[in-house]
């Protein structure tokens, strides 16, 4: 029985080794009823490991993971769960209908529900009109689509999704993102790792940022940007000529807190402020009274790339 | 979950002209180029030992001598009967015959006061045994009848130039009585039907099992193992797909050789049937067995060319075991091939009862367990990291 105050997946301590490699170092983190949770990480940060620990796939050396309280060992638990893998694990050489029948069949929906099933998903997925064209000649799009219905036809209660747009154009991302919206309504929760940082900025309710086999940020956007970078919003300014000096500005508790930016030679520069309606009139102020005009102003509020970059370093990870 | 992964397996074969093509009619077309080429006697090898017994109906020293000669050729190998302490009859070397313990019988008789004669009990699968050891026995024959015309001519000391009777040209003549197949109405096709079948049970089951790599591949078996779906229903649906698939091809490639080349499959189908069921499934479990060996379907697809056509080459499809040495023959029992087809020639060829049957089945299914068996034990690697 699912009880509303217990988390859809508590992990704790997870760890996993392979030979002498850590791939998961005690990873801490809880996916609530309902929620959707983006997992970030660099690549070979851990995050497919998890998943395919969260899958069955792989056995964990240390750790705990429960399923809307139970241990995930137990029997019929791993039923709550949904796989959407990252490659298009289908049959490309049986049709939509049967890889939508073969996959419910194997995740044990009852030959009764069959049907009503594989409609639904048909619908869900926009490719009535295709059910009984071969998956292989489908675009990239379509077969997305499929692959992720072919995860989701037991109903279950959470669905992890292992980078579920790859490869995929901006509509198509539009349009899954659209299926899984219709999922968490209906109450599914929703685990996603990806690398897109924009669509786990709009797409989640939390983030957790897992890097070198550990969590290292948990949260809302808000709360991750409160934490590292900061609320202040990034201003890069062009003027119509090369500065000859740096371009004095007051702070906003009074002129005693003066600091200067740009550079000599230089006609574009950068600077930070605290407040866009009072600093802002106050950075063009400074600008106009050192006899420049502004060509050119864009305004960045801090975004989950800052956060995640500032987390994680520019370093590649490959 | 067993009929799923069965249906799963069905659906893609529909899909595939290809596999369908070289499932179903492939091995029509090397089969009846086989039939026919084979069919029509021609094509003979080297000329390993024959295996045969010799029955002295004569019982005179002459005669003694004769097969006493004979059994110093080391074309011929003589084979015990099952009582060496009494002489062998004529009905006890046609029942070897048909047992497949010896395939001539040599039968040496002499009337009172005539030359010796001689005749061949054959199994005529072996076209080319016959032949050869009725020269044999005709050589041997005129050399006994010439010293004992020559020892007659001293005893009544006649002058030797007008008592010598004129030679009679086909008076060594050995006829060779076919004991096999001369109410068959076209014997040997179901021998080459039978050799092309198993060599293409084991290309399928090779192939079919290649799906388990594809699915490997990409990931679809890392999907399929996160679901309900365990390792060990997999395989076992994979391979009742396979045996499955494996019997009705043998069946449209009998159906076939009774409808064009006239295989007598009714009149043998206990038999039959017990058989393709039994092969089936050790080709099957064998093809398993390889793709859970290989790491990668390329690989599957070199090892399992090479592997096949050995088998069956040394077991007994692509050429009839008769005609290899004795070496090679027990060699080829390394093969299923060579017990399978065994088998059918116990069924289609010796018309043996099917209780006779039980060496070959036990071996097969030995066989096919035990490759099922260790196809499920390598599988374990696939089954978690």
């Amino acid at each position: 029985m699912i009880q509303a105050d217990v988390p859809a997946l508590e992990i704790t301590e997870l760890r996993k080794t392979y030979g002498s490699l850590e791939a998961l170092r005690g990873v801490d983190f809880q996916l609530h009823q309902g929620e959707r949770l983006a997992f970030l990480g660099p690549n070979g940060a851990g995050k497919t490991t998890l998943i395919r620990c969260l899958a069955g796939r792989t056995r964990p050396t240390h750790g705990k993971i429960n399923v809307f309280g139970l241990p995930i060992e137990s029997p019929g638990v791993r039923n709550a769960l949904g796989l959407v893998p990252q490659d298009l694990a289908l049959y490309s050489d049986l049709t939509t209908r049967e890889n939508l029948t073969v996959f419910a069949r194997f995740h044990g929906v009852p030959r009764r529900n069959l049907k009503e099933r594989v409609q639904w998903a048909l619908q869900w997925t926009g490719l009535t009109d295709r059910a009984g064209e071969l998956v292989g000649g489908f675009s990239g799009g379509m077969k997305r689509r499929v692959n992720l219905a072919c995860g989701v036809m037991h109903r279950p209660q959470v669905i992890l999704l292992d980078e579920p747009t790859v490869g995929v154009d901006p509509q198509s991302r539009e349009r899954l993102f659209t299926m899984l919206d219709d999922l968490n309504r209906q109450g599914a929760s929703i685990l996603l790792t990806t690398h897109h940082l924009d669509e786990a900025q709009q797409r989640s309710d939390r983030i957790v940022i897992l890097d070198q086999g550990q969590v290292i940020a948990d949260g809302t956007i808000d709360q991750l940007v409160n934490r590292t970078v900061g609320p202040s919003r990034l201003v890069k300014v062009r003027v119509d000529r090369p500065l000859t000096a740096p371009v004095w500005i007051s702070g906003h508790t009074g002129p005693q807190h003066l600091r200067q930016v740009g550079a000599a030679g230089q006609d574009r520069f950068e600077t930070r402020i605290d407040d866009v309606t009072t600093d802002i009139s106050r950075l063009l102020d400074a600008i106009r009274n050192s006899g420049y005009l502004v060509s050119d102003m864009e305004v960045q509020a801090p975004s989950l790339h800052h956060v995640f970059l500032h987390l994680t370093g520019h370093e590649l990870r490959d | 979950m067993i009929g799923t992964v069965i249906q799963i397996s069905l659906r893609r074969l529909v899909h595939s002209r290809a596999e369908l093509v070289l499932t179903f009619v492939v091995p029509i077309a090397f089969f009846s180029v086989f039939a026919l080429i084979f069919g029509n006697g021609i094509g003979s090898g080297t000329m390993p030992k024959v295996k045969v017994v010799a029955v002295d109906l004569a019982a005179t020293p002459a005669s003694g001598q004769m097969i006493t000669s004979l059994r110093t050729n080391e074309g011929l190998r003589f084979m015990a009967s099952e009582n060496p302490d009494q002489p062998l009859t004529t009905r006890q070397a046609t029942r070897m015959i048909r047992q497949g313990v010896v395939t001539i019988g040599i039968i040496v008789k002499q009337s009172d006061g005539h030359p010796m004669t001689a005749e061949l009990l054959a199994d005529a699968s072996d076209q080319v045994a016959g032949q050869v050891v009725a020269a044999m026995v005709s050589r041997e024959m005129a050399i006994g009848n010439a010293k004992q015309a020559a020892q007659q001519q001293r005893v009544v000391r006649r002058p030797p130039v007008e008592s010598v009777a004129p030679i009679d040209p086909l008076a060594n003549t050995v006829p060779i009585i076919d004991v096999m197949g001369k109410d068959k109405t076209n014997p040997v096709v179901s021998m080459y039907a039978a050799g092309i079948a198993v060599m293409f049970l084991l290309f399928g089951a090779t192939g079919g099992g290649g799906a388990l790599l594809e699915e490997r591949e990409n990931t679809t078996l890392d999907r399929l193992l996160s679901t309900q779906l365990t390792m060990d229903q997999l395989l076992l649906g994979k391979w009742f797909y396979l045996s499955g698939l494996g019997f009705v091809q043998v069946c449209v490639m009998f159906l076939w050789g009774q409808l064009i080349f006239g295989v007598d499959l009714w009149g043998h189908l206990d038999g039959f049937v017990m058989m393709t069921v039994v092969t089936s499934g050790a080709a099957a479990a064998f093809g398993l067995f390889l793709a859970t060996l290989c790491k990668t379907r390329g690989q599957l697809n070199g090892l399992s060319v090479i592997l096949v056509l050995t088998m069956s080459a040394l077991g007994g499809s692509m050429v009839p075991r008769y005609l290899m040495s004795a070496k090679m023959r027990e060699l080829g029992l390394w093969t299923f091939n060579a017990w399978a087809l065994d088998g059918y020639d116990k069924v289609f060829w010796r018309d043996l009862p099917v209780e006779t049957l039980w060496p070959q089945l036990a071996v097969l299914m030995g066989a096919g367990v035990a490759f099922l068996l260790v196809a499920r034990a390598l599988a374990i690697r696939w089954e978690f990291d």
